[in-house]
């Protein structure tokens, strides 16, 4: 008897959570031109078990690039755009990566562009997904399929309404990073 | 009488079983056929450890296909490289294929590099700590902690400054390649390509192997191409293959084209099949003991030689012509006596013109002398000794196309007592030396290219798309142990780096890049000290870092600071595979080293890496391309020299016996080669080695004309014997004019040129206009 319950339970819970496409996220979601807003983010260091935290504004333009602009504690600009990933402080560039040539943070710096702009197919690349909606809100998981990937990410998690609210990278090594976003300005 | 044919019998038959026995032994060891542009190339001048340089190099590119599938989409890309590595995996052949690199590979090759973080420190990081640029460093740190997309935020204790990052970021950019799921994709290609490489076990000049190989390729590509899946290739075997399959296409065009046409004309001037049979006869049993000589004497007989070969023909036919027109009017107990001289001074002027090419350090032209002295003997042998006694009972009947060559010749103006033709000789003689006087040469190792341009192609692309280096380039670093080779590639790739920045040199790859000398390692730990002891302190109070946290990253760094990373480790690293065949020696009294290039070096690149190099006595810049061309220059010169030695010793035999009737002989094929050469100016480039080769050809065909005409008084069926030997000549290589192998295609058209020349010429040289009484 207990075995048919825990077999019942098992199954509602994975029907909640499964239910979730990405077409279902195409579907309430919007996909703005362009975006931007203030950020607030959070790095968890296991090692240290401690938080870095930091804020500051972005700037989304549809399949060009997104400015992150960090302006507490450090001042540090990181512009992303779908080949190159580059480090500015003031004018001066420090750092241009090729995103192909770091596929990690190629692939990171994608799944800002894709979560931001609602473009889901993009991310069924790399990932297998589960949520939920509720209402107008939803949530989602996004398991790694990307061998690469999974080596450094164990899990993603993105939760929002038309727009993206918070985005949750968690790390392999129990690192993580919660990034939330407000003010937002279509 | 009887005794003399009875010896003249035991002398045929055991002759003919001779040719036996050698074809048995060669056909037993089995022919292996090369195709290889290597092969045809001198032998080295140069030191052994420059060799074994450039051995280890070409041995690298022979033993690899490297395969670039290319698909509209990913997913079409991704099913087909994995389908080609599954049907390439399970042959005999393929001893290993790379197109994937999983997931723990990775991790252990980061795993195993991490622990000599603070003595492995990439190039940038290094500069900045000697330049004590810590505010740099120490920006970067802070910018990789709150950067929204970097991972490995856990290393703040192990390694705050993030020298390993750096690390593995540099590393990763060397490549052009990427790791997309496991498989390794190529950057920056128009539509998603992934590449694979296929290491082989065997010779990829085996014919099997080839056929194996390719064959594996071929039903992959056809299953593929329904989903517009396009493959480039790129590896030796390919050129081996391809090389072999226009030899054996040229062979049997060429080859077979000249038979044919040798076939009519013989049937129209005889009007019988035995002596067309009896020419079949002597020139097979030349062909084949020479290609079976050949194959004993070499490991593999280049395609070059059996092509070149195939114009024997042509040539080892002339002692029978000589011998059947000769039957033709002269009885059987005389027709020795009349043609012996004559045979003997052909074959002596024809065998020290092929020996000639011998002197040629080229292994291809050494293959081609051994075959052609080797199948004229061969044929002379058999026309001297089976010929008579196939002969005897035939009849005397004189040749009508004697005849009406004769009349035809008679046509042509003699030199003799004709001032206008003499005077036309002179000035054309003079026009054409001015030529040649002005004249460039060319030589240049493309000439002994063999392949394909498509082939060509695809290796270009994929030169381009992976940045791959070329194998004929590079500097090779000697000295007495691996740490001093290491030493002297980080003092030259100061250089090195320098031509990178001013966009000179496109990329190299150095042992000195992942394995720096101790000398250098030590400098980079006191370096990262330094940076430890002034900048830790303040960097962990940013993050508001305990002490403790202070003293646990402290520790760390001591634990680990002392890790160095010998060559004896290095090399048991999995990340070592790639690099490690940069290492040419390593002996407990000696090391060798190789830096090589990516991509194609222009003029002024080389100039300076030669200048680079010069300074150290230890230090070689090698230019494979450009040695060998050199080295064709120079023997160009040298064989000039032996082939003039070569005829002026004939040329003094000749005179012995004909005094001062000589010029006969000798004019027409000397004039015939300052015309052939003159005209040549015009049609290619330059001349080169192999023109010169061809010439000889035509220098030794024309003086066979000269003694068999002198020796039997200019009589019509020798005309008809010359002029029959020149026109299968003309097919066999005028045919080879047609070849797409560079080589012989300078070949053909020499001997093209040079043979029409002589036959009009040999004429104006002759003695009197009387009709011939004996025809």
């Amino acid at each position: 008897m207990n075995r048919y319950l825990l077999f019942f339970l098992l199954l509602l819970s994975s029907a909640s959570y499964a239910e979730l496409t990405f077409k279902q996220l195409d579907n309430v979601s919007e996909a703005p031109e362009q975006l931007s807003g203030h950020f607030t983010q959070e790095k968890y260091l296991s090692a240290l078990d401690t938080s870095l935290i930091s804020t500051g504004l972005f700037y989304y333009h549809q399949g060009q690039m997104l400015q992150w602009k960090t302006l507490k504690p450090i001042q540090n600009e990181l512009v992303m755009t779908p080949s190159a990933i580059i480090n500015k402080q003031g004018d001066q560039e420090l750092l241009r990566l090729d995103t192909n040539s770091n596929p990690i943070a190629g692939i990171l710096s994608e799944i800002f562009f894709s979560a931001l702009a609602a473009e889901w197919n993009n991310l069924a690349m790399y990932f297998e997904l589960s949520g939920e909606i509720n209402g107008k809100n939803w949530y989602a998981k996004l398991l790694p399929t990307d061998r690469t990937m999974a080596q450094v990410i164990s899990l993603v998690e993105l939760k929002g309404d038309t727009l993206l609210r918070e985005l949750i990278f968690h790390e392999k090594s129990g690192d993580r990073t919660t990034i939330r976003f407000d003010r937002l300005n279509q | 009488m009887k005794e003399r044919i009875s010896s003249h019998r035991w002398a045929a038959t055991s002759w003919i079983l001779l040719v036996i026995i050698v074809v048995f032994l060669a056909f037993r060891q089995g022919p292996a056929f090369d195709s290889s542009i290597l092969a045809l190339l001198p032998e080295s001048e140069q030191q052994p450890v420059i060799q074994r340089a450039i051995d280890q190099m070409a041995e690298r590119f022979s033993k690899r296909i490297i395969l670039l599938v290319s698909a509209k989409n990913e997913e079409t890309a991704r099913t087909a490289i994995k389908s080609l590595a599954e049907s390439l995996i399970v042959l005999p052949d393929i001893s290993e294929v790379t197109w994937q690199i999983n997931e723990s590979e990775t991790s252990k090759y980061q795993d195993e590099l991490y622990p000599f973080r603070f003595s492995v420190i990439d190039e940038t990081t290094r500069k900045l700590l000697l330049t004590e640029d810590y505010i740099q460093i120490k920006q970067r740190a802070l910018h990789r902690l709150y950067s929204p997309i970097s991972v490995g935020g856990s290393s703040i204790i192990e390694d705050p400054f993030g020298f390993f990052n750096e690390l593995s970021l540099q590393r990763f950019s060397n490549l052009d390649l990427q790791v997309s799921d496991s498989l390794l994709k190529v950057v920056g290609a128009e539509q998603p390509s992934y590449m694979l490489i296929a290491a082989l076990a065997s010779d990829p000049f085996a014919p099997d192997v080839q056929h194996r190989v390719l064959e594996t390729i071929a039903i992959q590509k056809h299953q593929l191409d329904k989903t517009a899946v396009s493959i480039d290739m790129s590896g030796m075997l390919l050129h081996a293959a391809a090389g072999a399959n226009q030899a054996s296409k040229e062979i049997s065009t060429i080859g077979l084209g000249s038979l044919l046409g040798i076939i009519i004309a013989i049937l129209c001037v005889f009007r019988r099949f035995k002596p067309l049979m009896l020419l079949l006869f002597t020139v097979s049993i030349g062909c084949i003991s020479a290609a079976a000589v050949t194959m004993l004497v070499f490991d593999r007989v280049h395609l070059v030689t059996f092509a070149f070969g195939a114009g024997l023909v042509g040539v080892s036919i002339d002692y029978a012509l000589h011998f059947l027109t000769e039957r033709s009017v002269s009885p059987h107990n005389q027709i020795m006596r009349r043609l012996l001289p004559g045979l003997m001074l052909g074959l002596f002027s024809s065998v020290v013109a092929y020996a000639a090419q011998a002197l040629a350090p080229f292994p291809g032209l050494r293959q081609m002398a051994v075959f052609s002295v080797v199948g004229l003997s061969a044929s002379w042998l058999t026309v001297v000794l089976c010929l008579p006694l196939l002969t005897k009972q035939d009849p005397l009947k004189p040749l009508k196309a004697a005849l009406t060559l004769d009349r035809l010749r008679k046509r042509i103006p003699r030199v003799e007592g004709n001032p206008l033709l003499m005077l036309l000789l002179l000035a054309s003689s003079g026009i054409a030396i001015q030529a040649l006087w002005n004249s460039s040469s060319l030589d240049d190792i493309r000439l002994l290219q063999t392949s394909p341009a498509n082939l060509l192609a695809q290796e270009k692309r994929i030169q381009q798309a992976l940045k791959t280096s070329s194998s004929s380039q590079f500097i090779l670093i000697t000295a007495d142990s691996l740490e001093h080779c290491l030493q002297k590639e980080e003092q030259i790739s100061i250089e090195l780096n320098r031509l990178k920045e001013n966009g000179q040199l496109n990329d190299y790859q150095a042992l000195s890049q992942v394995l720096p000398s101790l000398q250098r390692q030590t400098e980079n730990t006191i370096l990262a000290r330094q940076l430890y002891d002034q900048q830790l302190k303040p960097l962990y109070t940013i993050f508001n870092v305990s002490d403790k946290g202070l003293d646990t990253a402290r520790l760390n760094f001591e634990q680990d600071v002392e890790q160095q990373l010998t060559p004896e480790v290095w090399q048991q690293h999995r990340g070592a595979k790639n690099w490690k065949d940069l290492i040419v020696l390593q002996s407990e009294t000696s090391a060798a080293t190789v830096i090589r290039f990516s991509g194609d070096l222009s003029h002024e690149t080389k100039e300076q890496l030669v200048s680079l190099t010069d300074v150290d006595p230890e230090i070689f810049y090698v230019d494979q391309v450009q040695n060998i061309s050199d080295l064709m220059g120079n023997y160009r010169g040298q064989i000039l020299t032996w082939v003039i030695i070569a005829y002026l010793c004939v040329l003094l035999v000749l005179s012995l016996r004909y005094k001062t009737q000589v010029w006969r002989i000798v004019m027409p094929p000397f004039l015939a080669s300052i015309f052939s050469l003159a005209i040549l100016l015009q049609l290619e480039q330059g001349i080169n080695l192999f023109h010169l080769m061809a010439l000889i050809l035509v220098l030794g065909i024309g003086l066979d004309m000269g003694i068999f005409l002198f020796e039997t008084d200019e009589a019509a069926h020798t005309w008809l014997a010359v002029s029959l030997s020149t026109y299968t000549s003309l097919l066999a290589f005028g045919l080879l004019a047609l070849s797409d192998t560079p080589v012989l295609h300078h070949f053909g058209l020499t001997v093209l040129l040079g043979l029409v020349f002589v036959w009009l010429l040999t004429p104006t040289a002759r003695k009197n206009n009387r009709t011939d009484s004996q025809i």
